[in-house]
C-alpha cells in the first residue's frame, strides 16, 4: 500500500458523505479483526483527509486498535443501488466529538433513514438504527492511500486511482 | 448474559446486510459487506463464497474474521469473532445457500452476478451484542409451539394414509397459517417425486412431478436437507414452460408433463422438507406464501418436527396396509350396468391411460387401474386387496408398500377428479373397491 494520499475527487466525496451506510476495520497485534459502524462521514475540501464519526459505546476494538497505531479500512455503501466503495488508510487519528460533529451525526442519522424508509423498513428498527448518534462519540480521521470499487460483480475490487 | 448463535437466528435471515472484516498477512485490515451469513449450528455459521476477492484471499492467509450482524426487527446490532475452517463445495449446506442465494439475487437484480462457488464454514468463537445492550428479540410472530402441538395432535389416530395427508396439510392452515402447502412422494423406481395431497391451490395438481435436483423440492429430496428461501428465485419456481422444456429433454417421457404442478405463481418464501426414515426418502412437504421473507429458521424448525411424526405415522399405517383378508372369497358379483360405456385406452409403453380420450394417469398407477379394470371384466371382480397387488408379477411393485399406498391414494384422487362413473374405496385396512357405475370397456394398445 503505497503512503501517497489518495485525494477524493468530488464523485467521491458526493458518495462517501451521502446516504451511506459506513463500516470502518482495523486489526490488534495478533491480526485480530476489529469492525465498528459509523455515523456521517466528512471530507476535507482537498479529499485528502476522512472523518468518521463512531459512538464509543458501539465501537468495541475499533477504537483500541487505533489507537495502538494500526491502520484502518472504512466500507461505505448506498442501500438503494449496492454501489459500494472502501478506502483503506496506514494509521488513523482521534479526537473527540463536538457540537459540530454531533450536528453532522444527527444529519446523517436523518438522510439514512430517510434511504432505508423507502425499502418498506419499519418505524422500530429505522429509529434503532440511528439511535447511537446520540451517544458519546469519536471522531476518526485518516488519509486515504488507497480505494476499491466494491459493487457486488466481476468488477468488485478494482483499484481505484489517485487523482493525485 | 451470554449470547448463543440461537439467541440471534434472525440476524441470519439475510433481511439487513452484514459487513466482514478480515485481515491480510501484511496486517492491511479489509471490511466488506456479505450477502448472506448462514447459520450451521451453534457454533459454526457459513459464508457464501461468489468471488476471489480480498476477503477471500485474507481468510486463507489468516483465518481470522469478525463479522457484524443486524436484528431486522429491532436493529440491534452483534459482532461474532470468528476463524475460517473449510470450503464445502456440494452436499446440504451448500445446496441450500445456493438456493437462498439464488432468491437474494433475484431479489436485488443480481443474478448474474451472484454465483456460489462455495460455503465457507466459520467457527464462532465469541458472540458479543454491540453497545452491551441485551435487546430483547423480537416476539415471534406467531405461537408457533401450540401450532404444532395442535398439528400433531390432529394426527393421532388417523386410520389412513389418505387422511393423514389431508389433515397434515389442513393443520398447518389452521394451526399455522401456512395456507399453501403439498405433499409430494418418493418413486424410488423412477427416482422422482410425485404430488399426492396439496392444500390451498386452485388446482390440486395431484399426480405432477418433479424430477430430483429441480427446484427447491427436488434439491431438497436429493439433498435430505429441508431449503428455505425468502425471496423465491425465478429458477427455482416451477412452471409450465420449465416442465415443457423436460419434454424435449432426454428423459422427458418418463416424467408426468400432462398434470400441471400447482405451485404459486407469484411465490415470495417457500420452504421444503424432507420426509426421511431411517436414511431413506419417503417425499417432500413443502409450503410456500405470496409474501416474502414470511418462513423463519423457527417455522423450518417446526415443520421438521412435524416431518418426522408424519414419517413416522406413515410407516404405522404402512405396516398394517398389506395384512388383511384374501377379497377373492368374499367378492360380490358385478352388477349389470346400464348407460354409455366408458373406454378405458391403455398404451403399454408407458402405461399411461386415457378415459373417453381424456388423459387420466401413468405409470404404476395406470398399470393398477388397467389389472383392476381387466379382472373386473373379465372375472366379475370389484373388490381386491393391497397385497395381491404387490403378489402380481406384471405390476413388479417395490418392495416398500407405503409407496404402493400412496399410488392407490394418487389414483383414486385423480379418478374423484377427473371421472365420476368410476372410482377406488377404501373397504378396509388394506383393501378397496372398485366402485363402477357405468360399463366399461378396455381397450389395450400394446408397446411397438
Amino acid at each position: 500500500m503505497s503512503e501517497a494520499p489518495l485525494h477524493l475527487d468530488r464523485l467521491q466525496r458526493g458518495f462517501v458523505t451521502g446516504s451511506v451506510a459506513i463500516n470502518v476495520a482495523s486489526r490488534g497485534a495478533q491480526g485480530v479483526p476489529s469492525i465498528a459502524r459509523a455515523y456521517g462521514c466528512r471530507v476535507s475540501a482537498d479529499g485528502a483527509e476522512v472523518a468518521l464519526y463512531l459512538p464509543l459505546a458501539f465501537s468495541g476494538n475499533v477504537v483500541a486498535d487505533v489507537r495502538g497505531g494500526a491502520p484502518v479500512a472504512a466500507v461505505f455503501t448506498r442501500p438503494a443501488t449496492h454501489e459500494t466503495l472502501q478506502l483503506k488508510g496506514r494509521r488513523a487519528e482521534l479526537g473527540a466529538a463536538g457540537v459540530a460533529e454531533r450536528k453532522r451525526m444527527r444529519a446523517y442519522a436523518r438522510r439514512f433513514r430517510e434511504e432505508l424508509a423507502a425499502f418498506g423498513l419499519d418505524e422500530r428498527f429505522l429509529s434503532g438504527i440511528v439511535a447511537p448518534v446520540e451517544l458519546e462519540a469519536v471522531v476518526l480521521c485518516f488519509t486515504p492511500v488507497a480505494a476499491f470499487n466494491q459493487t457486488p460483480g466481476p468488477e468488485a475490487g478494482t483499484p481505484l486511482r489517485a487523482k493525485g | 448474559m451470554t449470547l448463543g448463535l440461537r439467541d440471534i437466528r434472525a440476524c441470519f435471515e439475510g433481511a439487513i446486510p452484514s459487513a466482514i472484516a478480515t485481515v491480510a498477512a501484511d496486517g492491511t485490515p479489509n471490511v466488506a459487506y456479505l450477502s448472506q451469513v448462514h447459520y450451521v449450528d451453534e457454533a459454526h455459521v457459513a459464508l457464501t463464497f461468489q468471488f476471489f476477492n480480498s476477503t477471500r484471499r485474507n481468510i486463507l492467509e489468516n483465518p481470522r474474521a469478525v463479522v457484524q450482524v443486524v436484528d431486522p426487527v429491532s436493529a440491534a446490532h452483534y459482532r461474532l469473532q470468528m476463524e475460517y475452517l473449510r470450503t464445502e463445495t456440494e452436499g446440504p449446506l451448500f445446496e441450500k445457500m445456493k438456493a437462498k442465494l439464488a432468491g437474494i439475487a433475484s431479489h436485488t437484480g443480481m443474478s448474474k452476478v451472484f454465483r456460489l462457488r462455495g460455503s465457507d464454514v466459520y467457527r464462532v468463537l465469541d458472540v458479543f451484542s454491540v453497545g452491551g445492550a441485551c435487546a430483547a428479540p423480537a416476539p415471534p410472530r406467531q405461537q408457533l409451539l401450540p401450532g404444532l402441538r395442535a398439528c400433531l395432535a390432529g394426527l393421532v389416530g388417523c386410520p389412513d394414509l389418505g387422511r393423514l395427508f389431508d389433515l397434515t396439510l389442513l393443520g398447518l392452515q389452521r394451526h399455522c397459517e401456512i395456507a399453501h402447502a403439498m405433499l409430494l412422494m418418493h418413486d424410488c423406481e423412477r427416482d422422482c417425486l410425485y404430488t399426492v395431497a396439496s392444500h390451498g391451490y386452485a388446482a390440486s395438481g395431484i399426480g405432477s412431478e418433479i424430477r430430483m435436483g429441480e427446484g427447491i423440492i427436488g434439491v431438497a429430496a436429493r439433498e435430505r436437507t429441508p431449503i428455505r428461501i425468502g425471496y423465491a428465485a425465478q429458477e427455482y419456481l416451477y412452471s409450465r414452460a420449465m416442465r415443457e422444456r423436460f419434454q424435449h429433454s432426454r428423459d422427458g417421457a418418463a416424467l408426468e408433463t400432462e398434470i400441471p404442478f400447482p405451485g404459486l405463481r407469484d411465490s415470495g418464501s417457500q420452504l421444503a422438507v424432507p420426509l426421511v426414515h431411517v436414511d431413506r426418502l419417503r417425499g417432500v412437504l413443502f409450503v410456500e406464501s405470496p409474501q416474502e421473507m414470511r418462513f423463519t429458521y423457527e417455522d423450518e424448525d417446526a415443520l421438521m418436527v412435524l416431518a418426522a411424526q408424519l414419517t413416522l405415522t406413515m410407516e404405522l399405517l404402512s405396516q398394517g396396509a398389506d395384512q388383511s383378508e384374501d377379497a377373492r372369497r368374499v367378492a360380490p358379483v358385478a352388477p349389470r350396468l346400464q348407460g354409455r360405456p366408458l373406454t378405458l385406452k391403455h398404451f403399454a409403453v408407458d402405461h399411461s391411460v386415457f378415459i373417453d380420450n381424456d388423459y387420466l394417469i401413468k405409470g404404476v398407477a395406470g398399470a393398477i387401474l388397467r389389472k383392476l379394470v381387466r379382472d373386473y371384466l373379465d372375472n366379475g371382480r370389484s373388490e381386491f386387496t393391497n397385497r395381491e397387488l404387490r403378489l402380481d408379477p406384471e405390476l413388479g411393485l417395490p418392495d416398500f408398500s407405503e409407496n404402493l399406498e400412496a399410488r392407490l391414494i394418487l389414483l383414486q384422487r385423480r379418478l374423484a377428479e377427473r371421472c365420476h362413473s368410476l372410482g377406488l374405496e377404501k373397504t378396509g385396512r388394506g383393501r378397496f373397491r372398485l366402485r363402477v357405475e357405468r360399463p366399461l370397456r378396455l381397450e389395450d394398445v400394446p408397446r411397438r
